[in-house]
Formats: C-alpha cells, structure tokens, sequence
C-alpha cells in the first residue's frame, strides 16, 4: 500500500465534507476580492505611472501581492484543513485501521499530507488562473509570475507539513489547528521588527518565511529559498512520523 | 525387503501463537508472560473484566500495538510482517463517515493491496455475505451499531484472512443482531481461527470452541469450553479470595 492510497481516501473524504467547500468557497471569494482591489488600485495608478512600459508592470502591482495574499490566508486555513489529519482519526481509531491494513507511520504521515496538500494546491491553481484571464490585455511577465507561482506552492506545502506535524502531536484537532496558526504566523512574523527598524536581520531573518518568498515575487528563484521550503517540510514531516510510530510502543 | 525410513511428521506451526508477551505502559504490566496458541478451525474466546487486558492483547496481536517483550506469530512468522493473514475489528468500529458502506470497503480493498477485478469480487461476496446489500450507498456515518459492526467485519474480511480478531463483537447489539452475529461466526470458523473478547460468559458459551481467561494481565485459565464450568467456578472463587483479601 502506497501513501497515494491513503492521500485518495481522504482527498474523498475531503470532497464530499462540506467544511472543505466552505472553506474554499470563502477563500476563492476573499481571492476575487483582493484581485478586485488589486486591478482597481493598478488602473487607477495608470496615468500617474511614469514611463509605464518600463516601471513596474501588472505582474509586479497585481499579481506578486495578489499571491502572497494567497499565502497570507494560508498561514489560516493551512491550520484548519490539516487540523483532523491525525488529531480526529487517532481517536477515532482510524490510525490503527490503517496501521492493520498494514500501512506503516511514515505513508500514513505522507498520504494525509498528500491529500490535503493537494486540496491547497487546487486552490492555488484556480486563484493563480484569475490574474490570467486578463494576460491578452497585460504585458504579463510570465518568468516572474511563474517563480511567484513556484514559491506560493512550497510556502503553501511547509505550512501543511507543519499543520500535519501539529495534528500528529495532539488528540485535539482544535489545538492543532491553533498551535499551527501560531507556529505559521510566527514564522512569518519573526522578524517584522527588524525589518520595520531597517536593521541587519540575521538568523531571524532566515526563519522567517517572507525573506524566503520576496525575492521569488519579485521573480528571483534562489536555491536557498527552495532548501529553506524543503527543510521545514522534510522537518516537520519527520516530527509527525514519529510521533505516529511511537503511537505502537505508547498505546 | 528393505526396511522403510522413518517418516518425520512434519509439524505445522499454529495458526497463532503468543509466546511470553508482556507489555508495560508507564511502569504499570499490563499483560504479563502472556502465552496461548490457536489452531485453523478454533473459536477462541477471551474473557476477563474492564481492564483485565483483553483489548491489548488483541491489538498485540493485530500488530497495531508492540509488545514490551515475547513475540507473536502467525502461521510461524512476526504478526507484523504477515498484516495479510488478519483481519481486525475493534470495539468501537473505525469507519470513514463520508464514504458510504461500497466506497469505504473499496477503500479498504486499496490499502490492503487488491487488485481492481479482486476488489470488485471481493466487496459483492462480502456485501452479500454480511447482509449488507440494502445498505451498500448508504453513509457509514448513518448507520446503526449493528449494521457498523458488520461493515467492520465486511472489512477485516475483505482480504480473506486466516484469523480473524474480534475485540468485543457483541457490546451494544440487540438479541436479534446477537444472533445474527453468532451464525456468522459459526459459519466463519470452519475456515478461519477466530479471537475474540468478552465479559459476557454466555456469549462466550455461544460462540466459542476454547476460553482464555485474563485477569490482571495474566492468563488465570485456558481452557476447551466444555470444561469451562468446573473450572470457572473454582478461578473466580480464587479471584474473588483474592481480591477479598487484598481488600481485608
């Protein structure tokens, strides 16, 4: 049995809940709105621009701001989808059917990290194609806006690794959810008072998860960035896997 | 005539054996030297109190918990490395209350591995065999206790195994599913080695071939069911002086 079986459950399961549609409903509806204003505030700007052709174009007004909202609204909802990952299904003695059926810790951690991973990404995709529907009448910089797309989904991936390693540590998916919140908006915060200061950042600044995504909006994808992304996911992954293993030996 | 060489019989391992599981949880043993085996063909019946360590053990057996020491074999090798030969349903079903009761066991047929056309089969012969036909595109979550007490075993027996766990089938069904379940059972066993846990001496009687009897984590009796009278009385005697004279 592979993680992509337990990933297929329970993106089934996730389909047919209606909290997942709400919540994508709300989310698709606040995208649209901020895209809204985004447009709005770029056409409004239009004649003031000097030099439009070379200045700052649709890509950087619109669509880089526009996706880091997508992942500013991540930072919630990342916590409430992951929140029943592991927490509920332990209790409900879910885990251990899977365990029966002979799936060990790591697909388990793997497969619940797939499916909702993959339920995130599907809204990362529609809410990337609404800035494309106005592409034939932009000068769209398909490089930067490509690289804004390729960070926006490891930002998005690192938060559910860390909103599934929450759900793995507790029995309440309630406290889940809120110890992900808090981890996620202190990765994304830690180091809001340098910035604001103007001074040298440091490791701060490397933890923090808007030093790795700036430069990727701005149409820089670096390296680092990529294996900052991959280490809090591989991380946190590891943390779930074996709290669920140690699940065998504690009962 | 030259003289024929001696034939070895050649003895098969048990179909289960426990040989010596303990295990310890927060300084506390729970189960203590556990040791029984059980043959193809056996209906066994675990009895004890809250607490005694029946659950434990089946889910020892099950692989879903390790033991601290001892092993668990089936069929001669690790519980753990053959998941295909057992099939386990708890106390409390664990079901996936969006899919209804075809999608929930076509799902199980995944993780354990079947194949698309195996699958398929597999799920009719089960649904037909488990009565639950009339309920095929209901929700698990809309079910009754009984009718979820027969989708778990529609699962555990989905991929045919050869042992069967059963951890308290009969807690909180109605005389008519009681009886319903202990036919089923009686028509499994032929095929199977059955494992299951009670409180309930009768629905022990009903069912069962052997009697384990757990009390504190210890096997205090193993015994075929038609010895069982003689030999309850005096261990609950025994217990029960036991417990007066800790109490004393």
């Amino acid at each position: 049995m592979s993680a992509f079986t337990i990933a297929r459950i329970d993106l089934k399961r996730l389909a047919v809940r209606p909290f997942a549609w709400t919540l994508a409903g709300i989310a698709l509806a606040m995208m649209a709105w901020q895209f809204l204003l985004g447009v709005s505030a770029f056409m409004h700007a239009q004649p003031t621009v000097p030099g439009a052709t070379g200045g700052a174009g649709f890509t950087d007004n619109v669509i880089a701001p526009y996706l880091l909202n997508y992942v500013q609204l991540c930072l919630v909802i990342a916590p409430l989808v992951t929140m029943q990952a592991l927490a509920g299904e332990r209790g409900a003695q879910r885990l251990a059917l899977l365990a029966a059926a002979g799936a060990n810790a790591t697909r388990i951690v793997l497969g619940k990290f797939l499916a909702r991973l993959v339920f995130l990404w599907l809204l990362l995709i529609v809410v990337a194609t609404l800035p494309l529907v106005l592409a034939p009448a932009t000068h769209l910089d398909w490089g930067q806006f490509g690289a804004a797309l390729i960070a926006s989904a490891l930002c998005v991936a690192a938060l559910v690794a860390i909103g599934t390693a929450c759900s793995a540590f507790t029995p309440e998916p309630a406290l889940a959810a809120a110890a992900a919140l808090l981890i996620g908006e202190a990765l994304s915060l830690i180091d809001a008072g340098v910035r604001l200061t103007g001074g040298d950042t440091g490791w701060l600044g490397w933890l923090a998860l808007h030093t790795h995504l700036a430069p990727a909006l701005r149409g820089l994808v670096r390296s680092e960035d990529i294996v900052y992304f991959l280490i809090v996911i591989v991380l946190a992954l590891a943390l779930a896997v074996r709290r669920v293993d140690g699940d065998r030996e504690r009962g | 005539m030259p003289s024929q060489p001696s034939v070895k019989p050649v003895s098969t391992p048990p179909l289960l054996e426990l040989d010596h599981v303990s295990r310890r949880l927060g300084g506390r043993e729970v189960l203590c030297e556990l040791s029984f085996t059980l043959q193809r063909g056996e209906v066994l019946g675990l009895l004890g109190a809250n607490g005694a360590g029946k659950s434990t053990t089946l889910a020892i057996i099950a692989g879903i918990l390790q033991p601290s020491s001892g092993s668990v074999s089936v069929h001669g090798r690790a519980a753990t490395e053959v998941g295909q030969h057992i099939g386990w349903v708890p106390e409390n079903v664990p079901l996936w209350p969006e899919l209804t009761v075809t999608e929930a066991l076509d799902a199980c047929g995944r993780l354990r591995g079947l194949v698309r056309e195996t699958r398929k089969s597999a799920i009719a012969r089960e649904l037909s065999r488990l009565d639950l036909g009339d309920f095929a595109h209901r929700l698990c979550g809309q079910l009754s206790l009984g009718q979820q007490r027969r989708v778990g075993l529609a699962q555990a027996l989905l991929h045919e195994p050869d042992l069967l766990v059963l951890d308290e089938p009969g807690n909180g069904l109605d005389p008519v599913q009681a009886a319903q379940l202990r036919g089923l059972i009686g028509k499994l066993a032929p095929g199977h080695g059955i494992i299951l846990s009670s409180h309930d001496l009768a629905e022990v009687e009903a069912m069962c071939s052997r009697v384990v009897i757990l009390h504190e984590g210890q096997v205090r009796c193993d015994t075929p069911l038609a010895d069982i009278r003689g030999k309850l009385d005096a261990q609950f005697r025994a217990i029960a002086n036991t417990q007066a004279s800790a109490a004393a």
